[in-house]
């Protein structure tokens, strides 16, 4: 019987990609966690622990803002088209094509190297404080996608007897939006949307972090900024693990040594990787288990 | 297989859940079966499963204890198919788009039937084909003719195939006729050619037909102009009870009586004092409006030069009457202010509505001085929602309670009314679930003037019935009422229901 329902579950995890990615990912980290525990030293065991925190609440406070930007660009362009301020509504319009025209991690880059200016000043105290300016300069580039989304979704409805059969009705529009076309019919656009901007959200700090850590200019310093999984990746003795890699390539008995001696480097490229992977998969399978592709 | 009938027990599943199950489907041979019933609850797929039509890979299929793949290879299915003919309701999805519309009509043994310039006028009603040369030659796509067109070439095919039989020396028992909605995007003129030519072709030689509609005015036709015939043909109602269908004899007279005694309602009377009193006028459309290009002229009389106003009384029905595409559905929007037109100029009681007033101000008279019920209840739903909700954000005065809307919808879905029907989602109804739906959410709100697009579309028997006297109370209630409905035969015979021609110039 226990059998039985083992199986079921299996064949069922299988079949839900999303649920199978979301447990192969925490296994993984949980997994990862354990190994460090026992074999990395205590300081980078830590360091590792507080990168990997401080980027996935950044990134989920990426999130946070951009369901806020995205929702209030989206609905106030709506809203400025609707009510002829064509004026308001092109200059809205330009400001996002502007963003838009700005390749991410440039203006990833440009925002950080605020921050880190604002940090030499010590304007900036606060850890939590400079995390929250991190996440806000990194969704200020992302969310458009999800403004995009969420006009698309209007206009498809739109195009539809939908709206205008609700609103012949007397249902207000504010209601056709939000209720009928945004939470009844989008939620699971806009959530395949939220996870996919993690993963970007991810990758950009990645990428940014490790540029800067790494040194932009002499004028820029990432040294107040709080530690991340880009910035762990920087540092000389996490690049010497992964030159540790390409060692083993051609020193094959050296390969236990990367389980034991290069933990540092290789868990914060894996955690990475292996993340950024997992929210890829989580996201397709996601998408495919609630028909997003098909409308 | 009995001498007399094909009976069919149908059991379709997908992935282990219940998609359809009949336990006793006959088909009568050798006579025409009319099949009704509403929309969306298992017609099509039940005649497809018939046909060995349905995909066994994706579909788990049991047709009279035979398992789908073994069915497929009955002789029965075998010859069904080799001689007879499926009409789909979508002719889209039957025609190739890469093929010239006179090789789909010459494809395969549809060669063989040297009849062809006598079908396509009597479809087209042209002698001997003449006008529909130029559409021979055309591709599906991306010439696209019109759905009725298309219709017909679809029928043209089965008429083929009918030829071939009556003139076969000993036709196999088991062929079978199957047509799926086949007047769908026919007018009434078309619909009756297409009828008389079918009974013609049976009179030569009878064959096996399943004829598949929610066109009930089908049955008049029958008893007015091919008595000869009513001893040959079986009227069949498909009910949806408790996700099992049944087969259930349709009794005609049933229809014909209800269509007699709607001559002379109270209403009627009421209607026809309120035209005596001009301040029980509530709409006064001006005729001219331009839109698209096109001016939209409205007269009293068919062919009738004379322009004149639309205007809708209290207690008064007015249908609307134009052929397909001219923009009866534009009108409809023009007047609820969701498409703007030049020379617009209407009157809603004492309000005066040009093509200048603000939307904003439109706004407030939706749902409180007028309601409009759209034609696609697939499009006009939130199908993500639950029945439930559909009633939810409406703008209802305080005399409208929530107890008077359950009131209403256990009028409109008796014994299904419960907390699972309330808080199933809508896209699991059947069709015709949905469009009593998407009536009752505006006939459910108090507002002056009615606008409904088809609103008998895909409903059943039953539900046209309490469809049509829900209408006729809201008449009753002062209530005035804009149809838009290819349903002529039905809202000609409510008797208070004045006409109003629409025609299209300058196109």
């Amino acid at each position: 019987m226990i059998t039985r329902q083992i199986q079921t579950f299996v064949a069922r995890l299988y079949r839900q990609k999303d649920k199978l990615w979301l447990s192969i990912w925490t296994a993984g980290i949980v997994t990862l966690w354990i190994w460090n525990r026992i074999f990395l030293n205590n300081p980078a065991f830590e360091q590792i622990q507080s990168a990997f925190i401080h980027t996935c609440l950044i990134a989920v406070l990426v999130i946070a803002f951009c369901c806020i930007l995205g929702w209030g660009a989206a609905i106030g362009l709506y809203v400025l088209e609707r009510s002829q301020k064509k004026g308001s509504a092109l200059a809205l319009s330009f400001l996002l094509n502007v963003i838009r025209s700005i390749p991410q991690i440039i203006g990833v880059l440009v925002g950080y190297v605020f921050i880190t200016m604002m940090l030499r000043q010590e304007v900036l105290q606060s850890e939590l404080l400079v995390m929250i300016l991190m996440a806000i300069v990194t969704s200020l580039f992302v969310f458009p996608e999800l403004a995009d989304l969420i006009r698309e979704r209007i206009d498809h409805y739109h195009t539809l007897d939908f709206v205008n059969a609700m609103l012949c009705c007397g249902i207000s529009e504010h209601r056709i939006i939000h209720v009928e076309i945004l939470w009844k019919n989008s939620l699971v656009h806009i959530i395949n949307k939220l996870i996919a901007i993690f993963g970007i959200a991810i990758f950009l700090q990645c990428s940014v972090d490790f540029i800067i850590s790494v040194g932009l200019s002499t004028n820029v310093s990432p040294v107040n900024l709080p530690i991340t999984l880009g910035s762990m990746l920087a540092r000389i003795d996490s690049k010497q693990d992964i030159l540790a890699i390409g060692y083993t390539l051609t020193h094959l008995t050296y390969l236990p040594n990367l389980f034991f001696q290069h933990l540092q480097g290789l868990t914060t490229a894996l955690l990475i990787v292996f993340t950024l992977l997992s929210i890829y998969h989580i996201a397709n399978g996601f998408a495919k288990r609630y028909g997003v592709l098909k409308g | 297989m009995s001498n007399r009938t094909f009976p069919y027990q149908i059991h379709i599943s997908s992935q282990g859940k219940l998609l359809v199950e009949a336990d006793r489907f006959d088909i009568p041979r050798h006579q025409i079966t009319f099949l009704f019933g509403e929309s969306g609850i298992g017609k099509s797929i039940i005649s497809k499963a018939i046909y060995g039509l349905l995909d066994p890979q994706e579909l788990d299929v049991v047709v009279n204890g035979i398992p789908y793949e073994g069915y497929l290879k009955t002789r029965h299915v075998v010859d069904m198919q080799a001689d007879g003919f499926f009409v789909f309701q979508e002719p889209s999805s039957h025609l190739n788009p890469l093929m010239k519309l006179q090789d789909q009509l010459r494809e395969g043994t549809l060669a063989q039937a040297r009849t062809e310039p006598d079908i396509l006028s009597q479809l087209w009603e042209t002698t001997r084909g003449t006008g529909i040369k130029e559409l021979l030659r055309v591709y599906p796509q991306p010439h696209r003719p019109s759905g009725g067109e298309k219709q017909r070439f679809l029928l043209a095919m089965a008429f083929k195939k009918i030829e071939l039989y009556i003139i076969h020396a000993s036709p196999s028992e088991q062929t079978m006729f199957v047509f799926d909605e086949p007047t769908g995007s026919l007018d009434n003129v078309t619909r009756n050619l297409f009828l008389a030519f079918l009974f013609n072709q049976f009179r030569r030689r009878p064959f096996t037909t399943l004829l598949i509609t929610h066109d009930y005015s089908m049955i008049s036709e029958v008893f007015k102009f091919h008595t000869d015939l009513v001893d040959s043909i079986v009227f069949k109602e498909l009910t949806l009870n408790k996700n099992r269908l049944q087969l259930n004899e349709f009794s005609p007279e049933s229809y014909l009586k209800w269509i007699k005694t709607n001559q002379d309602t109270p209403s009627s009377h009421k209607a026809r004092k309120s035209r005596r009193s001009p301040k029980d006028i509530l709409l006064r459309l001006e005729s001219g409006i331009s839109v698209f290009g096109r001016r939209l002229i409205l007269s009293r009389y068919a062919r009738s030069k004379n322009v004149s106003p639309l205007i809708i009384r209290r207690h008064q029905i007015v249908y609307l009457n134009a052929p397909s595409g001219v923009g009866k559905t534009t009108l409809a929007k023009l007047i609820m202010g969701l498409m703007r037109g030049q020379d617009f100029d209407m009157h809603l009681g004492e309000i005066h509505l040009t093509d200048a007033t603000p939307t904003q101000f439109w706004q407030q008279l939706w749902g409180r001085k007028m309601g409009m019920v759209f034609q696609h209840a697939d499009e006009a739903l939130n199908l993500n929602a639950r029945v439930k909700d559909i009633f939810a954000g409406l703008p209802y005065p305080e005399h409208i309670t929530s107890d008077y809307v359950h009131r209403m919808l256990e009028e409109h879905f008796p014994l299904e009314v419960d907390y699972s029907f309330l808080n199933r989602p809508i896209k699991y109804l059947s069709g015709g679930q949905k469009q009593r739906l998407n009536l009752l959410r505006t006939l459910s709100l108090d507002t002056e003037l009615l606008i409904l697009d088809e609103p008998l579309n895909g409903l059943d028997f039953v539900s046209i019935k309490k469809m049509i006297d829900l209408l006729l109370t809201k008449q009753e209630e002062g209530k005035g009422i804009l149809l838009i409905s290819h349903n002529e035969e039905i809202f000609d015979s409510l008797g208070t229901a004045d006409r109003v021609y629409l025609r299209a110039e300058g196109e």
